[in-house]
């Protein structure tokens, strides 16, 4: 059943990747809507999803790559959705339509291998980490969705080609606030994770720091973003620069959280 | 019945010739031409770019002379001379011609700035005139009520009115993808000019209130600023003023710029990178072009607000095909109706002839029988429901026929069949009766 709702949210995403793809080609914001409605549904067939998975006998592991991706694209599409209610940004779902259908994808394929927790992996430390650390890099790819409409959309001002763009999207004003609270939130949260995770290797390995390539490459991104948020709110970096820094900022961190995990 | 339209509009004739036929309230007019008998119905909408006269009437050749005098009498001003001075200016059109120019002058495709709104607004408000002086009869009625459907169509499947072409409202629009709202936003005005208060309006009108302005001298700036309500400074207070202003509108005279890029970045820096648009519209420009290499400054001179409009009215005008082909569909369906209007006499002659022949049936028959009043209104029912059985097939495909103009011969063939013509029951077209009305309650289902 959870793994049937994971297909389900998986295809519903897809088509809000169709959808917002559609609004781009077409120039249509009414086809962007659209894919806001069919997100929100996958959203809420990915929420069946979890509490599927939650009443299994054997409920795998969180901290198995399948699950801590499926509660990121869970956590990324929620917070898009919720920013919405604040923001007037549907076209915003063009970037993250596509994202929230690659984590559900490789969710529902990789699942079935997912296992039940290994000795020492259930802990409340263990659980804490993924719980945050994926919440956090959720959040920041969402900063760095908007901040890559920011670089489209300034760029498209700054050319004045205005009337090639045909598609509205939103202020730049907008998108900049989108990325800063996401940005903010997916930082503190990301640095929690980063804690607990020192934490739970402690109270598992008795030392403060494995010195994996996982764990150096999620501190690197971590001070990347430390210095971005440090620059930025020491007024030294503008909007368009820091929309920019947080889009870098994200890749380097999908690749120390996903892609080394992938590679291994 | 005829539709007939005669006007004027920008195609045809210099403003300074329409201004002389620009008609502040339609309904007086519209009362003088119906007092005539060649004029059954009428609609007149004068705008400032057209005035046009469109009317439903029995003879077309009494009604055109009727309206060519009262353009010229009733409606033209100050000497124009005769119709055959003016008839170069006027356009006339006939029939579908007629209906098709009125769907297209609703949805903004025959105006000056395609697209543009306010000529629904004023066809509404002509159609509204004529019927409050009971110009307007069910065959206008329905033509103006199809024009409005037609242009809320065009306006909702076509992107004809969806990007601003003028510079004040190009200005509004690209301020508007950059800041989320303008109303807590400030501008500040350098100088002044027609276009730049142009500007300032639009953007107020967008919800813009804070205000500052700046000139060479505190009482010029005081004079404009009186007009804005917004606070006058002086030209050397720019660099604290540009901290806090979010749109810049500059058209101050000389030819050194008074906003060069140490100036701009200072201010950002002070502003902490908060965007600022700034539009130059100062000849010579005012702003320095190495301000462009600011990050957070968006500069459009008067060149690039006016290549982003005619590239918008582009747009618009490639979506005209579009449009036009919405007119199309919307036109022959209001013909169709209007074909199918000619059916009415024939068919309300063919009821009367039955139900005519069906009543004297009754009277000659029912006392002969002696029935009780209950079998006899029983009797009534029947041959009641048997007329409208009979009556059912020819006429529903009567009125499909008379849809397809080749079909209006059978109309001819029906009253002779039914001998229609002999006497009994006759007129003109009644257009309250809707030729798609099934009437008779009784038809068959």
């Amino acid at each position: 059943m959870a793994l049937l709702l994971h297909q389900a949210t998986t295809g519903l995403y897809l088509l809000a990747a169709i959808a917002s793809a559609l609004a781009v080609g077409m120039a249509s914001p009414r086809s962007a809507r659209v894919g806001v409605g069919i997100l929100a549904a996958g959203f809420a067939t990915h929420t069946a999803a979890w509490l599927a998975l939650h009443a299994l006998p054997e409920t795998p592991s969180l901290t198995s790559l399948p699950l801590a991706v499926s509660l990121m694209a869970w956590v990324g599409t929620g917070a898009y959705l919720l920013m919405l209610m604040f923001v007037r940004g549907s076209l915003l779902v063009m970037a993250v339509a596509p994202l929230a259908f690659a984590g559900a994808f490789f969710a529902s394929v990789a699942l079935p291998g997912a296992e039940p927790p290994a000795e020492g992996t259930d802990s409340l430390w263990s659980h804490l980490h993924v719980l945050l650390a994926s919440s956090g890099l959720a959040l920041v790819g969402l900063a760095a969705a908007a901040g890559l409409l920011y670089d489209v959309q300034h760029r498209a001002i700054k050319a004045k080609r205005r009337a090639r763009l045909r598609l509205p999207l939103p202020p730049l004003e907008a998108l900049d606030r989108v990325n800063t609270v996401a940005l903010l939130t997916g930082f503190v949260l990301l640095t929690l994770g980063l804690l607990s995770g020192v934490a739970w290797v402690e109270a598992v390995e008795q030392r403060l720091w494995p010195g994996t390539l996982h764990a150096n490459a999620t501190l690197a991104a971590w001070a990347v973003y430390a210095v971005i948020l440090a620059v930025r709110y020491g007024a030294r970096l503008g909007a368009h620069q820091a929309a920019l820094s947080s889009a870098s900022g994200f890749a380097l961190l999908l690749v120390a959280v996903v892609g080394v995990r992938v590679l291994a | 019945m005829k539709l007939l339209l005669i006007g004027m509009s920008h195609r045809t004739a210099a403003l300074e010739l329409r201004e002389r036929f620009a008609v502040d309230d339609p309904r007086p007019a519209l009362e003088k031409l119906l007092a005539s008998d060649e004029v059954a119905e009428a609609v007149l909408l004068s705008t400032c770019n057209r005035t046009e006269v469109l009317l439903l009437c029995h003879d077309l050749e009494a009604a055109r002379l009727r309206l060519q005098g009262f353009f010229v009498r009733e409606l033209g001003r100050d000497g124009v001379g005769s119709f055959g001075q003016l008839a170069p200016s006027l356009y006339e059109l006939v029939g579908h011609d007629a209906v098709r120019h009125a769907f297209r002058v609703a949805s903004s495709v025959d105006s000056m700035v395609v697209g543009e709104p306010q000529i629904l607004g004023q066809s509404k408000d002509a159609y509204r005139a004529a019927v409050e002086c009971g110009a307007c009869g069910p065959v206008l009625s329905r033509l103006y009520q199809r024009a409005f459907a037609t242009a809320k169509r065009v306006r909702n499947e076509t992107r004809i009115a969806e990007r601003p072409v003028s510079v004040a409202r190009v200005g509004v629009e690209l301020a508007e993808q950059i800041f989320e709202t303008l109303e807590d936003k400030r501008a500040l005005l350098i100088g002044a000019g027609e276009m730049t208060e142009l500007a300032l309006e639009a953007l107020r009108s967008h919800g813009l209130s804070k205000v500052s302005v700046a000139n060479r001298t505190r009482e010029r700036a005081a004079a404009l600023a009186s007009r804005f309500e917004a606070e006058a400074h002086g030209l050397s207070e720019l660099s604290t003023l540009l901290t806090d202003a979010d749109v810049v509108l500059t058209s101050i005279g000389g030819h050194e710029p008074v906003l060069t890029e140490p100036l701009l970045r200072a201010a950002l820096r002070d502003r902490q990178h908060r965007p600022m648009f700034v539009i130059d519209l100062g000849v010579p420009r005012n702003v320095h072009p190495e301000v462009e290499k600011l990050d957070e400054v968006y500069r459009y001179d008067l060149d690039d607000l006016q290549t982003v409009a005619a590239s918008n009215e582009a747009e618009r005008r490639r979506e005209v095909d579009h449009a036009e082909a919405i007119v199309r569909e919307e036109e022959q369906r209001f013909d169709g109706w209007l074909t199918a209007l000619g059916a009415v006499p024939t068919i309300r002659d063919l009821r009367a002839r039955a139900e005519s022949i069906r009543q004297a049936e009754i009277d000659r028959l029912l006392p002969r029988l002696g029935l009780s009043s209950e079998a006899e209104q029983g009797v009534d029912a029947l041959t009641r429901a048997l007329v409208n059985k009979i009556l059912h097939a020819p006429l529903s495909r009567l009125r499909a026929e008379v849809e397809r103009e080749e079909g209006l011969a059978n109309l001819e063939v029906a009253r002779s069949l039914f001998g229609l013509d002999d006497g009994g029951a006759n007129g003109g077209p009644d257009p309250d009766e809707d030729p798609s009305d099934e009437g008779g309650g009784n038809a068959p289902s």
